[in-house]
């Protein structure tokens, strides 16, 4: 009885399945296929030592790796806080978790327009910077790095919030009150029980704020400059620019590999360190 | 003087007044029972003394001293929460550990007073489990330990045994009164279970809205209700209004018969009360003491005891009888009213 109804339930993610499998999941696969040949035909790793050996994909590479861990330090830093007192202590949490998740409302293109009015060169930073008489000339905050880091911040800070947030409501108001019973200060509660009750909301939002970053393309494309290339915008130029859609192919692999190896990482310390998730 | 004294407290959140006007002592080494159905403030006035909360107005001395601002962490005493609020991710040991190393004892001391109280509360072996590896009366093991083993000054208990099974709950009460017994301290213990209170504690305090109804040993509680909603709670079910007459020891009821009441209290006119057991049904009234007659209304067989709601003319009594003569709705009887057990509230 129950079996033949499991097998009639498969029935339901049966539609949705076939549509990845078609439109996904087989362009990828021929994609990926490609990369493994030369062009006479023969199987051949050739087009990735190729590309391991360029310098520019080495500095792409590391630009990428170093953005996003930047920006995913600097959101759990910020996001941390915000969502230890939107769970534990703010009287209005419906009101400060749509503040918070806001800036995902609008697309990232209007996001990024929005920062280059606020970092260019007569932008309001500037403006001021000058009219203050801290510096005689207007200072790049535009099209490098930096832009690129508060870009990948903004986008993607309400999803580590939301990951945290997610994880300390589940964390009882009973802990918090026992750990003060039997001595601890705020700030040992904190440290003893808080925090590491948080490191699976922690762990998850990382590893989104990481494959987001590693992944984005619109961000780094209108923040970053034509010296700060990422993976993402690497693929592009292979592709649209260049037209070597095989080197471009072997970078989207790349990209994948990375995505997959740092997230089952990240996931394998933070089990080391809590053994209770 | 006593140990803790909770002087005029008036607590609640918003405009929700949940204590009025207060007044609790314990003494040194006693264990007291807050017993009150849900929402009567007993929880409230736990989480009171322990610190969680602040009161509106009113004091809190413990030992001489003014605790009513003294920060939760600050106060050393026990609390044993109805959740157990074990940390999830702590093994057993660094679960009772906790609060000796929050007093920065030596890793030699911690681990010495944690070996012998795991031992104490027969939880030896089980130190590198992890609270969810455990059943639920062994977690409530560790949820005591982890009180005890800081010496606390005072034990607070809210409802620790509600989540466990009815054997295991008759258990875990004799092993807390036990230790209660054991070490001398001083504990409150909250609890909507009657008969787990009158076991367990030196004195009970009965709580309705927010104010202490009557605080005593569980024997005069359970004989010399002094209100009527105790008298209600402690399983009085019939009620009579009785006015005093001229000779001694005897009463009149609402439809001007006699009723003999041996205990003695000042005043005119009570409410008096009786519980179903201490009524009797017989034959006929003739000899019979505080006669009534009435007619059976509902009869409940209860396994041992039979149980009839006889409607009388002054009022419908539950009666409980052991008696072997079993009565059909629409008899006649006579209820004889045991002028011993008569309470005058």
């Amino acid at each position: 009885m129950l079996e033949k109804k499991t097998k009639i339930y498969w029935l339901f993610i049966l539609p949705g399945c076939l549509f990845l499998a078609v439109f996904m999941l087989i362009p990828l696969f021929s994609l990926i296929f490609k990369t493994f040949f030369d062009e006479s035909g023969a199987f051949s790793l050739g087009n990735y030592f190729e590309l391991v050996k360029s310098t520019y994909f080495q500095q792409v590479f590391w630009r990428s790796i170093r953005l996003s861990l930047i920006s995913t330090a600097v959101s759990a830093v910020l996001g941390f806080p915000t969502a230890y007192y939107i769970s534990k202590y703010s009287k209005n949490k419906g009101v400060l978790m749509a503040l918070a998740v806001f800036p995902m409302f609008t697309s990232p293109v209007i996001r990024s327009f929005s920062w280059m009015v606020i970092l260019g060169k007569k932008g309001v930073i500037n403006t001021m910077l000058v009219s203050m008489g801290l510096t005689a000339k207007p200072i790049s905050l535009l099209y490098n790095e930096f832009s690129m880091v508060v870009g990948f911040i903004q986008l993607f800070l309400p999803t580590m919030i939301l990951s945290l947030i997610g994880v300390m409501d589940n964390i009882s108001e009973d802990l918090n009150l026992a750990a003060g019973n039997l001595g601890a200060s705020r700030a040992s509660t904190f440290r003893h029980v808080i925090l590491p009750l948080s490191i699976p909301g922690l762990v998850t939002g990382s590893v989104l704020v990481f494959t987001g970053c590693l992944t984005a393309y619109t961000t780094p494309q209108l923040l970053g400059g034509t010296d700060t290339r990422v993976l993402a915008t690497m693929i592009y130029q292979q592709a649209m620019s260049l037209g070597d859609w095989t080197q471009a192919s072997v970078v989207a692999v790349v990209m994948i590999v990375i995505t997959i190896v740092i997230s089952n990482g990240i996931n394998y310390i933070s089990r080391k360190l809590n053994p209770t998730i | 003087m006593s140990l803790l004294e909770l002087q005029n407290i008036t607590a609640g959140y918003d405009k929700n007044v949940i204590l009025k006007d207060l007044n609790f002592q314990v003494e040194k080494g006693e264990l007291v029972s807050l017993l009150g159905s849900s929402g009567c403030g007993k929880t409230t006035t736990l989480r009171l003394i322990a610190g969680f909360s602040n009161p509106i107005s009113g004091k809190f001395i413990f030992n001489g001293q003014d605790y009513t601002q003294v920060p939760l962490n600050k106060r050393n005493f026990g609390f044993v929460f109805q959740s157990y609020a074990l940390f999830p991710h702590m093994t057993v040991f660094d679960n009772v550990a906790f609060g000796l190393k929050m007093r920065k004892l030596s890793q030699d001391q911690i681990k010495k007073e944690v070996m012998e109280m795991l031992e104490t509360v027969d939880l030896k072996g089980f130190e590198n489990r992890f609270p969810k590896e455990m059943s639920g009366g062994q977690r409530q093991r560790v949820a005591l330990a982890r009180a005890l083993v800081i010496k606390p000054d005072l034990l607070l208990l809210d409802e620790p045994l509600s989540n466990l099974d009815a054997k295991l709950r008759v258990k875990m009460r004799v092993e807390i009164r036990r230790l209660q017994q054991k070490f001398g301290f001083t504990a409150i213990y909250v609890t909507h279970d009657q008969e787990e209170c009158f076991a367990i504690s030196d004195k009970v305090a009965i709580m309705n809205h927010g104010v202490i109804e009557q605080m005593d040993s569980p024997s005069v509680i359970y004989n010399h209700p002094r209100t009527e909603f105790i008298a209600r709670f402690v399983g009085f079910e019939n009620f009579l209004d009785l006015k005093r007459t001229g000779e001694a020891g005897k009463y009149q009821a609402g439809d001007n018969s006699m009723i003999q009441v041996t205990e003695h209290k000042d005043g005119e006119n009570f409410k008096a009360c009786i519980r179903p057991e201490d009524i009797l049904i017989v034959p006929d009234d003739s000899g019979a003491v505080n006669p009534l007659k009435g007619e059976i209304m509902v009869s409940t067989f209860l396994g041992k005891r039979n149980q009839y709601n006889v409607r009388t003319a002054i009022g419908e009594f539950e009666v409980s009888t052991d008696q072997e003569s079993v009565y059909k709705i629409g008899d006649k009887v006579t209820l004889s009213l045991t002028p011993g057990k008569i309470i005058l509230l």
